[in-house]
């Protein structure tokens, strides 16, 4: 195992983690089980008490959690000077069969983590705890998550033997290989960029429509509803289209080479770190994308009517502003290119 | 207007010393008009107006205003509802030394971010009807115990409170001042104002301003009398 102050971060951070998230587990089916607002039994005002404590103690580490996403794919990419093979992280999370896994519960457990901070957010802003059962409930579906997520990266930091020699992206990011990576590297460039660029467009499409359809006393049609639903969706599609178009050419654009499809590579010094410029919007449009998707249905709770239109629309907003940076970028970074793939 | 569910309170919870405050009080009480809890020492008049003001919450039952829970808000909104609804008048007057009347009367609309100069005149209106308008530029360890407590009562007004809680506001009063002290919450309640006193001296519940009395003993309500 390599000993670094970023690993042993991570592991700390895994470790508040899994253990806030497991203290909180049995407070969530206490919650879930027990929570009755209408009650003014000495059970209920004692859950009202410990949810302040709870919720906080869950937003400082499932903010942690957020990013922690970001420490460890920094760390992967710090550490491929350490490994015989290693170009870039993909050598480095490739060093035994736990460093993939870890990084996938990672992005899983950030998305879910933002969901429920966004959540806990409108919950706090409800004066009759409105939300109090759906978060709780989604804390439970993280848990285990987290828990494997923790153990998995610990799995792969005890695994990090130096005198492995690992394969570097050529071979995983490569056309001719096999599995998802290679699959991705294979997309024809022609129809994904008009998927990208279309998905692009249903995302600024349903982004807009969500800040103009949901007004503060809630739509009787419900189109404002339909308009979230939309943009969750898309956002969530638009993320998947967006790492698949990051694969299958505009990696090809940076690096100028119609062989090189590896999404980490782009996190490195000689391409100006490029990559955290495209991932951290794409990271954040979608959490936030997908956040309006998860809360605009809750708007016709009566404590919630003031809240929620107005977080919704800001949501909205920061998803169009955090897909639109990636958009800008990934357009730029194309046209400033030297490499003619489409003619 | 507020009323009460089967409230307890108790301190020291689960440990040896755990003591019963409040014991499933059933409670009722319309607006305006004065409201006197009588009882002795340690029969929970103190804590049922802390409860009511929302400066603590009950071990258990609800407390409800004007059809609102109040006793299971978050603390952010309990923090809204003291502000504009509860007017606080303590026993020991607990004004700040080191600044004029003035300045603590004006002190708890602060947080509301009233402008300035309207405020410092709805200060200096409340201070001229209770005849301390001479004493608004006075430090408040300077004035007399009356003064004090009317410069309590000032403070207590300044956010136009829906309710005014006085917890034994005669307690350091000597009688001419206590019954001055009743006059003039005698006063706020004909203009409509809700007074709920707490109080173990017959000089307040006997006085003819008040209202209703109701009795406290062990943190049980042994009394309910209108006059």
């Amino acid at each position: 195992m390599l000993i670094t102050p970023a690993i042993v971060a991570l592991q700390l951070t895994a470790l508040g983690v899994t253990g806030a998230v497991l203290l909180a587990s049995g407070f969530a089916w206490r919650i879930l089980r027990q929570w009755d607002i209408t009650s003014g039994s000495e059970r209920q005002l004692r859950l009202e008490r410990q949810t302040y404590l709870v919720s906080t103690l869950l937003g400082f580490t499932l903010g942690a959690e957020l990013l922690s996403l970001l420490l460890f794919v920094h760390t992967a990419e710090s550490l491929s000077g350490q490994f015989t093979g290693a170009m870039c992280a993909t050598g480095v999370l490739n060093v035994n069969i736990f460093g993939f896994p870890a990084l996938l519960l990672k992005i899983a457990v950030f998305f879910l983590a933002a969901l429920w901070l966004l959540l806990n957010r409108v919950d706090n802003r409800g004066y009759d705890y409105p939300l109090v059962r759906v978060k709780y409930g989604l804390l439970l579906a993280i848990a285990p998550l987290a828990v494997l997520e923790g153990a998995v990266q610990t799995a792969y930091f005890l695994g990090l033997a130096p005198e492995v020699i690992t394969s570097c992206c050529g071979s995983l990011f490569s056309a001719e290989g096999r599995g998802v990576a290679a699959e991705l590297a294979g997309l024809p460039p022609w129809p994904m960029l008009l998927v990208f660029y279309g998905m692009g467009g249903v995302i600024a499409g349903s982004g807009w429509w969500l800040v103009c359809t949901l007004t503060p006393s809630p739509s009787p049609t419900g189109r404002g509803g339909i308009a979230a639903a939309l943009l969750a969706a898309s956002s969530l599609l638009g993320f998947g289209i967006a790492i698949a178009a990051i694969i299958a050419f505009l990696s090809l654009y940076v690096y100028e080479n119609p062989n090189h499809h590896c999404p980490f590579c782009l996190l490195k010094a000689g391409y100006d770190y490029v990559g955290y410029a495209l991932y951290l919007p794409l990271f954040a449009a979608t959490a936030t994308g997908l956040g309006a998707g998860v809360i605009a249905p809750f708007r016709h709770i009566a404590s919630l009517q003031t809240v929620i239109p107005g977080e919704v629309r800001r949501l909205a907003g920061l998803a169009l502003l955090g897909f639109g940076l990636f958009y800008g970028l990934a357009t730029w970074l194309m046209a400033r290119s030297n490499l003619i793939l489409l003619s | 207007m507020i009323e009460l569910n089967g409230v307890t309170k108790l301190f020291n919870q689960g440990r040896p010393n755990q003591c019963r405050a409040l014991g499933e009080i059933h409670l009722s009480l319309d607006r305006g008009g004065i409201t006197v809890f009588e009882g002795p020492s340690g029969s929970g008049k103190t804590t049922l107006l802390t409860l009511i003001g929302c400066l603590a919450r009950p071990t258990s039952g609800r407390i409800v205003l004007d059809g609102r829970l109040l006793s299971n808000l978050p603390e952010r909104f309990l923090t809204e509802v003291r502000r504009h609804t509860f007017g606080f008048v303590f026993q020991q007057f607990n004004l700040i030394r080191g600044l004029t009347a003035l300045e603590n009367v004006m002190l708890p609309a602060y947080p509301l971010g009233r402008p300035w100069r309207e405020l410092r005149a709805a200060a200096l209106v409340l201070l001229d009807r209770f005849g301390l308008g001479a004493k608004a530029a006075s430090r408040v360890e300077w004035l007399s115990g009356g003064e004090a407590q009317r410069t309590a009562l000032a403070r207590a007004l300044i956010n136009d409170p829906a309710v005014l809680i006085a917890d034994e506001p005669t307690a350091n009063l000597d009688s001419i001042l206590s019954r001055e002290v009743l006059a003039l919450l005698g006063e706020l309640a004909s203009q409509g104002q809700t007074v709920l006193i707490s109080s173990h001296d017959p000089l307040v519940f006997e006085a003819a301003r008040v209202d209703r009395v109701i009795e406290l003993h062990d943190g049980h309500i042994v009394g309910d009398r209108r006059c």
